[in-house]
């Protein structure tokens, strides 16, 4: 988004890690834990990316989605608000917002394919009723700024725009959509973290260039770490774990 | 169960009052908020008959004004959903700067014109300081490092109002001028981005975006921003073009040929077809009454070349705004007299007090047709330009309590209930009528 983001909506609503941290009351009457909750939400992250695979819309949409997706749990429980039909919905949702309209029947044509089973299958009737859920829950705020221009101009800043650098970073990014950073940090910051652990990776030494910015580089190791670690406990996930969050979510109380 | 309370909560707080029109996605209606006592305008919009929930147009207006908030900009006071229909609640404007000019009953003076330009510049000025910017130097905001001179520097990144024209100037109770409709607007995102480029008014279209100009600026809304300042004027549109060429045509016949020493990328525009050289005539000549600032600024915001003209901010800062006489105070404009309910009774939608959609059932008015000469009888009329605009002033004054009828929104729809007509009026409409058919080629 081509804007000025320090006046921006998305600036004003910034969350800190603690509000975003927290499981809705109806969802935690099923035992839902913060790790299931969180694990959920990657999951339906990974959807979407899945859905706008077949539907071919630009990255940003893609991270517009689920930046709506997530606001939207830290409002509404999933209990009321099934996952499966708020993820292609932010989607769709997305996508007109970035100008770039997906046709819902598009969508849930795609959602059959996905899904053989039928409790996950959504009709197009469904996805525009919970659109106008979704506008309404987000009070309407749409617009969403995101890493991915910083990243470009910082790594031809910093001089790693080169056609092994760009990709790892970029990677890295995108995976920063599986967590909630882009409710809590700029996503100038996100982007500097990706940088930072590209540099680290790939052994480049870029001290000089990140002291000359001037931003507080506390948090943008803060957020490298938390990147790191994220990656640390993806090996730790299990199908069982995954199944085991969706049928508490199903269960009835 | 929270949500049906909710739904009907927000819609209880607004007392549904007269429809005031019928937009191109929905209807508009008037409406009293009872929380804060305010006039509202509220837009219902329909969903889309293709099932596609909600109106993109509809959606990307609310995206904007969500994020525009600023005195001369139309304000987005609620959203919500009502019987599956989602309804945006606008501060209600009484009338739009079309209408003011078209209303042969008010006298515009300088410091009128000058007070409603000011309002224009600084409601563009906001949206284009706002989203448009550098590349550059949204790099620098971010980081607060100093300018990296390898950052290119030709990418502009904006929101541009691509329907800047008079009647999406809409102007409030209190006299305050707001850039409204911004269902067209659109923000532009990355630099290698392209658009159709068929949606402005044609009217106050830049030369760039007639020439199909695919990538373009800030610049289009400054253009048009002078078109309507010429209006402001003259008042009757400046350049009334029948068709893309044509409106080049009289862009150049007014303001001279553009030449590639003017505007080196000329030739490189896709639509660029070059043109009978003809020399410009005196901008003086086509504005006798206005100041040597007003014209100096005209004259910076008609600029060919759009990386030259001016930007709404310079506008601002320019000596036309600082020089006697003062832009008037919004509250002391003129504005037109409120319709009487006796006029609502055979014309309720198309009063003074529209919100902007209906104005496309109100777009023709009788006497366009007969200023839309050829361009040799158009000097002649400047010429009783100055002499018409005077009668204005006799017979308005300074005066809200207008008579009304030479409203020819009424005139042009409803012919044959027309209004009567008073002596000083009927000598004003002779003359009118003088100036439109006594002078035949």
């Amino acid at each position: 988004m081509a804007a000025n983001f320090w006046t921006s909506s998305h600036y004003k609503q910034l969350l800190d890690q603690e509000e975003v941290d927290v499981v809705q009351p109806l969802d935690r009457e099923k035992g839902i834990t913060l790790e299931e909750f969180k694990l959920i939400k990657m999951q339906m992250a990974s959807y979407i990316s899945k859905l706008a695979q077949h539907v071919k819309v630009r990255q940003r949409v893609v991270a517009t989605a689920v930046t709506y997706m997530r606001r939207f749990y830290t409002r509404k429980s999933m209990t009321e608000y099934d996952p499966h039909l708020v993820a292609p919905t932010c989607l769709y949702l997305a996508s007109k917002a970035e100008e770039s309209t997906v046709q819902a029947r598009l969508l849930a044509f795609y959602i059959k394919k996905i899904y053989a089973d039928e409790k996950y299958r959504y009709e197009v009737k469904d996805i525009l009723e919970m659109e106008m859920k979704i506008l309404e829950a987000l009070n309407y705020y749409l617009v969403v700024f995101h890493p991915y221009r910083s990243l470009v101009q910082l790594l031809q800043d910093v001089g790693m725009n080169d056609m092994n650098m760009i990709p790892f970073a970029w990677g890295l990014a995108n995976d920063t959509y599986k967590m909630d950073l882009i409710l809590v940090h700029p996503p100038h910051l996100i982007a500097l973290a990706c940088i930072y652990i590209a540099s680290v990776y790939r052994e480049k030494d870029n001290t000089a260039w990140f002291e000359e910015l001037r931003v507080d580089m506390n948090v943008v190791k803060n957020i490298s770490m938390e990147i790191l670690d994220f990656y640390e406990n993806q090996r730790m996930i299990t199908e069982d774990r995954i199944n085991a969050a969706f049928s508490k979510l199903a269960s009835k109380p | 169960m929270t949500e049906v309370d909710l739904s009907k909560k927000v819609a209880d707080r607004y007392l549904k009052r007269e429809v005031l029109g019928e937009g191109t996605y929905g209807v508009v209606y008037k409406a009293i908020d009872t929380k804060t006592g305010q006039t509202v305008a509220i837009k219902k919009i329909r969903l889309g008959k293709q099932k596609e929930g909600v109106n993109f147009t509809a959606l990307r207006e609310i995206k904007l004004l969500k994020e525009l908030k600023d005195p001369n900009i139309i304000e987005l006071i609620d959203a919500f959903p009502h019987k599956g229909n989602l309804h945006l609640v606008f501060e209600f404007m009484e009338t739009d700067l079309e209408t003011v000019i078209r209303n042969t009953n008010i006298f515009l003076s300088p410091a009128d014109i000058k007070s409603y330009m000011q309002m224009t510049l600084k409601g563009l000025a906001f949206c284009h300081k706002k989203w448009v910017l550098h590349r550059s130097f949204s790099f620098c905001a971010w980081l607060i490092k100093p300018m990296n001179a390898r950052i290119d520097l030709k990418c502009i990144l904006l929101v541009l109002d691509r329907d800047m024209k008079p009647n999406n100037l809409l102007i409030g109770s209190n006299g305050q001028l707001k850039l409204a409709d911004f269902g067209l607007a659109r923000i532009f995102g990355s630099p290698d981005r392209r658009f159709t480029h068929q949606v402005f008014a044609r009217w106050y279209r830049s030369p760039e975006l007639l020439f199909g100009a695919k990538q373009y600026g800030a610049g289009v809304d400054v253009w048009a921003a002078g078109c309507i300042f010429a209006e402001l004027l003259n008042r009757r549109p400046f350049l009334q073009g029948t068709s893309d060429i044509d409106q080049l045509g009289k862009i150049f016949a007014a303001l001279g040929t553009a030449t590639p020493s003017q505007w080196p990328d000329l030739a490189y525009l896709p639509d660029y077809v070059e043109y009978q050289y003809v020399a410009a005539p005196p901008l003086r000549s086509l504005f006798p009454t206005a100041s040597d600032d007003a014209l100096d600024l005209l004259s910076k915001m008609l600029t060919y070349d759009p990386k030259a003209r001016i930007t709404a901010q310079q506008a601002l800062e320019h000596r036309y705004f600082s020089s006697a006489p003062l832009p008037t105070e919004p509250e002391k404009l003129p504005r037109p007299a409120l319709k009487r309910s006796k006029a609502s009774d055979f014309n309720p939608q198309k009063g003074p007090t529209v919100f902007s959609p209906p104005r496309k059932s109100r777009r023709v008015m009788p006497e366009r047709e007969g200023f839309e000469g050829n361009a040799h009888r158009l000097d002649k009329i400047e010429e009783h330009a100055g002499e018409v605009k005077q009668a204005d002033g006799d017979i308005a004054g300074r005066n809200e309590q207008v008579p009304m009828s030479i409203d020819f929104s009424i005139f042009a729809s409803k012919p044959p209930s027309r209004p009567t007509i008073n002596s000083a009026d009927r000598s004003h409409l002779k003359r009118k009528l003088d100036l439109e058919f006594q002078h035949p080629e």
